[in-house]
């Protein structure tokens, strides 16, 4: 279409101009020729009419002559001389036939009429034409046109016939007919008429125009009895006409036809025209020739460009001769293969991980996007365990080389998977295409077994352990991020459990939809109140009563019942929406608290913080606010922290720490054993208390490992003046255990289950009734 | 040839003879412009005498393409010679009715003398060269005289008497009505002034002779 646009353009771009070029020729030509003809026909009539009266007086000249030759005769003249009638008379006529004069008349030197053979029964007259005889009398001869008797104009020549004394005058007619005519217009170019005119009438004597057209003249004539010269059309047809007058009444017209003259003129503007066509054809079919010429190329070269737009770098730009297109498709062809590099560069840096050379995150999905379509497969993610400790130990370049060398790891395994790819930070994921369960969980432990192997890095030898979600599509979700986040949260959940790898299927009870809708109806919980909250009771072990509580969310949802928090709080931070739920859940517990102080159930309450809570900078001040309104002793909130929740950003987290201890609040440091937290680093925060995980507490009177270390753990937080907590006490023999071991404070199943608020000052009621009497007993 | 001394001599003879005993006539002819007249004839006609005939021999020659003399008067019965001097030859005419006559082309001389035996006149002309033209006045009287140069011509040994006086001259209009004049004796000669109405003479136009003079 552009070629074809190209081409029409050029060539009506081309043949308009030589058409506008042509059409100024033809105009400016025609004009020319049409003041030509009428200057030509002008100067045609004028020197047709000059050359006409040349004719005539030549033609009488030569008539004179003969004349004189034949008056010289000497026969002629005998007979003559002889006055012999009837000789005379046959003698003019016999003379008469050798000039080819049609009238012959002898006179007397007085002027009397001797013979004539027009009239040969009535001699004796006077000659009628007296001034020819008078003029011949001076001059020696005469001529001229006179009508004569027949209504012919004659041509008369009057010689003398001298014996040699002048005897008579001969007188000679040459008839003007249409023979005479025609000869005249054959010489002088021109319609030779001769006309009588008298009065207005007007008649035709002689001329060389056809019969239909003598009728015009005369009508033309009648009708301009004037014009002596100028444009008379005759019929259809134009003449410029000239009048002159022979003689008297006699007058000739002498005519050139407009159209005769215009004839070579319009035979000239035919060729004219046949070239100008022709060359329009010509150049039409030169231009467009010549557009196809730039055109294929750029035909060409489109095309190329097609092929680029589409991503097809692979072919050449094709070569062309150098000329200027030729040189645009040799930069074409540069431009091409410099897009395709960068192309490629880019692709790369799109769909690679800079550091380990692996395909990155946007590859992945891309990769599952377009195999998730077709069969089943599986979706592997590891999570590298406690790498955020490693990086703090060892600083983020060993870090990344530890991403490296597992990078490395992961390039290496067989069964080779479909796809490895990191994601970000310490997670890789991998995907299995054609993959059962079975084999994703072969897959999932030979991966471990891998990662297991202690990993070198400048001579220190780094034990490096993973966590593996597994999804497995179709069935756990046939989108590439329901997928993804299914093997998360099973990731999340065999981290969390310590079972090496986890299925999305067995840790995600909900349909997938489900937790998809979960932050708006978590908003919409919010707002209706549909959290809640339960308590826990603390026991002190030493003192034997109750010296505090957890605080504990639970959503009592309207459909699926009271939800634990591991349905939605994990979430709620992956989420960010962690940040509405904790200052409600803050406020409610300062409340509460308080409201128990005032009830005097002086007990010190917990709440947990994620690490947003303790990155968010609004939290001191919402905290001091909220215990200034209550009318709370700090001393009485107790904030629970998860050693990872410290590990994003150290000092953020440390500072606010610092404030809230400043404020008097009491801070724990919740689920410890789990991370990678030492006792050296919990010592450097202003924390009052530890709280065991419940991995190590529960069923610590069975497992003498677990025991060594929660005994160690007591033995040395109490060195460091920390308050201990165990968590997850849920037997009397752990309790009995605990005791004994010097810890400070349990919670825990084996005391009670969390309870909502109303019920605490109950159930604290009752428990001191009870254990004052055990406690009796004991 | 041997003839024409002889002839001469016979001319002259009763001029010489007339002389002695007749009355002359002095005649001056002039135009109306009162030009002398060259060419023009004299004519005197004795009403009462018929005198005697003479045959006589009169020659025009035809010489340089012209008729020598250009005028010539004769009393009826004289013969004409026409030589020709000129090397080629000529074909002489007349249509006047005083004599018609014709010589077909000839050299030197034409084998008879043209008998002139009718008054009248006579213009001659060549039919070969049309400009070549003289004239014969013919007359039954040897009383005549013609014009030289001055318009003057003398007529000698008239007889006392009557006589008719006509003057003629070839490119004369209209004749003058003849008058009757009275001859006298006396040595003295009568003068007679005459006058003529004549248009100019325009000779035909004549060619120069070729080199080979033809």
């Amino acid at each position: 279409m552009v070629l074809r646009t190209l081409q029409r353009r050029i060539a009506v771009v081309f043949v308009g101009l030589l058409v506008l070029v042509m059409s100024l020729i033809v105009g400016l030509v025609t004009q020319s020729n049409r003041r030509m003809v009428a200057s030509e026909t002008a100067r045609e009539l004028e020197v047709g009419s000059h050359v006409f009266q040349r004719l005539v007086e030549q033609n009488q000249r030569q008539l004179e002559t003969a004349a004189t030759v034949l008056s010289g005769d000497f026969a002629f003249r005998e007979a003559i001389a002889t006055q012999d009638r009837a000789t005379v008379h046959s003698v003019i006529r016999n003379h008469g036939l050798r000039i080819g004069a049609q009238v012959m008349m002898v006179i007397s030197p007085d002027g009397v009429v001797m013979a004539d053979t027009q009239q040969p029964l009535k001699p004796g007259r006077a000659f009628q034409f007296v001034d020819l005889l008078t003029s011949a009398q001076s001059a020696g001869k005469s001529s001229g046109f006179r009508q004569m008797q027949d209504g012919f104009p004659y041509q008369i020549v009057l010689v003398p016939i001298s014996a040699p004394k002048l005897i008579a005058w001969v007188a000679m007619g040459f008839q003007v007919d249409d023979h005479w005519s025609a000869e005249l217009s054959e010489i002088t170019g021109l319609t030779v008429s001769v006309v009588r005119r008298q009065g207005n009438g007007v008649s035709l004597l002689a001329s060389s125009l056809d019969g239909a057209r003598r009728l015009a003249l005369v009508q033309a004539l009648k009708a301009a009895p004037d014009s002596v010269s100028g444009v008379l059309a005759i019929g259809q047809e134009q003449y410029q006409t000239l009048q002159m007058p022979m003689a008297q009444d006699l007058f000739v017209v002498l005519q050139r036809s407009l159209a005769q003259a215009q004839a070579p003129f319009k035979s000239l503007q035919t060729v004219l025209l046949i070239v100008v066509l022709g060359g329009v054809v010509l150049f039409a079919l030169g231009s467009v020739l010549l557009a196809r010429r730039i055109g294929q190329p750029v035909n060409a070269l489109a095309a190329s460009a097609r092929r680029i737009e589409d991503g097809d770098y692979s072919q050449a730009v094709p070569r062309l001769p150098l000329d200027e297109i030729g040189q645009l498709a040799l930069s074409f062809d540069h431009m091409r293969e410099r897009i395709a590099s960068r192309e490629e560069k880019i692709l790369r840096l799109a769909y690679e991980d800079t550091l380990t050379g692996l395909p990155n995150r946007t590859r992945f999905l891309e990769t599952l996007h377009e195999r998730l379509g077709s069969g089943s497969g599986a979706v592997v993610l590891l999570n590298i365990d406690r790498f955020a400790s490693i990086n703090h130990a060892l600083g983020n370049a060993v870090g990344d080389r530890l991403l490296v060398e597992i990078g490395k790891l992961l390039g290496q395994l067989t069964p080779t998977p479909t796809l490895v790819s990191r994601l970000w930070g310490d997670e890789f994921a991998f995907l299995l295409c054609g993959s059962d369960r079975a084999q994703a969980q072969s897959f999932a432990q030979m991966l471990l077994a891998t990662l297991s192997h202690p990993i070198t890095l400048e001579g220190q030898r780094l034990d490096v352990d993973g966590s593996l979600g597994l999804a497995l599509y179709p069935q756990d979700g046939k989108d590439a991020v329901v997928l993804l986040r299914g093997a998360d949260h099973a990731m999340l959940a065999a981290k969390r459990r310590r079972l090496g790898y986890d299925f999305a299927s067995s840790n995600a009870a909900q349909p997938v939809y489900e937790q998809l809708s979960l932050v708006g109806e978590m908003r919409e919980a919010l707002a209706r109140n549909e959290f809640v909250l339960y308590y826990q009771p603390k026991l002190d072990l030493v003192a034997r009563q109750v010296c505090g509580a957890e605080a504990l969310l639970r959503w009592q949802h309207p459909v699926r019942g009271l939800l634990p928090p591991a349905h939605f709080v994990p979430f709620a931070e992956q989420t960010g929406f962690i940040r509405e739920i904790t200052p409600w859940l803050l406020e409610r517990v300062v409340e509460q608290t308080a409201r128990w102080c005032a009830a005097d159930m002086e007990i010190t309450v917990s709440a947990n913080l994620s690490a947003l809570d303790i990155l968010n900078p609004a939290l001191v001040a919402h905290v001091r606010s909220l215990l200034a309104q209550h009318g709370l002793a700090p001393g009485l909130l107790c904030l629970e922290i998860t050693e990872s929740a410290l590990m994003d950003e150290p000092e953020l987290a440390l500072a606010h720490l610092t404030e809230l201890s400043a404020l008097g609040v009491k801070l724990s440091i919740d689920d410890y054993g789990s991370g990678q937290a030492s006792l050296g680093y919990v010592k450097t925060l202003p924390v009052n208390e530890l709280k065991i995980d419940q991995a190590f507490v529960t069923g610590v009177t069975q497992s003498s490992k677990n025991a060594a270390i929660v005994r160690s753990t007591i033995l040395l937080s109490h060195e460091l003046g920390l308050l201990v907590t165990a968590e997850g006490a849920e037997t009397t023999s752990d309790l009995s255990w605990l005791s004994e071991a010097g810890c400070d404070v349990a919670q825990g199943y084996g005391i009670a289950r969390p309870m909502p608020a109303d019920a605490l000052a109950g159930w604290v009621a009752d428990y001191v009734s009870q254990h004052a009497s055990a406690h009796g007993a004991l | 040839m041997r003839c024409f001394p002889l002839a001469r001599w016979l001319v002259l003879l009763p001029l010489v003879g007339a002389s002695a005993f007749g009355a002359t006539v002095d005649a001056s002819v002039r135009t109306s412009a009162g030009n002398p007249l060259e060419n023009a004839v004299v004519v005197l006609e004795p009403l009462s005498v018929a005198p005697a005939k003479r045959r006589r021999t009169v020659t025009i020659e035809q010489k340089d393409r012209e008729f020598l003399p250009y005028v010539t008067v004769v009393e009826t019965g004289t013969l004409v010679e026409f030589p020709n001097r000129d090397p080629f030859k000529h074909h002489i005419y007349s249509f006047s009715p005083a004599k018609v006559f014709e010589i077909k082309l000839y050299a030197d001389k034409p084998v008879l003398p043209v008998l002139f035996d009718k008054a009248g006149e006579v213009a001659l002309g060549c039919n070969i060269h049309d400009w070549m033209e003289a004239y014969v006045l013919v007359v039954n009287t040897p009383h005549f005289g013609k014009t030289g140069v001055n318009g003057n011509t003398t007529i000698r040994d008239l007889v006392p008497g009557r006589y008719h006086l006509r003057v003629w001259h070839p490119q004369q209009q209209t004749e003058a009505p003849q008058r009757e004049i009275e001859i006298v004796a006396g040595t003295a000669p009568q003068h007679l002034n005459l006058q003529a109405k004549v248009l100019p003479r325009t000779p035909k136009p004549k060619p120069p002779l070729d080199a080979d003079k033809y």
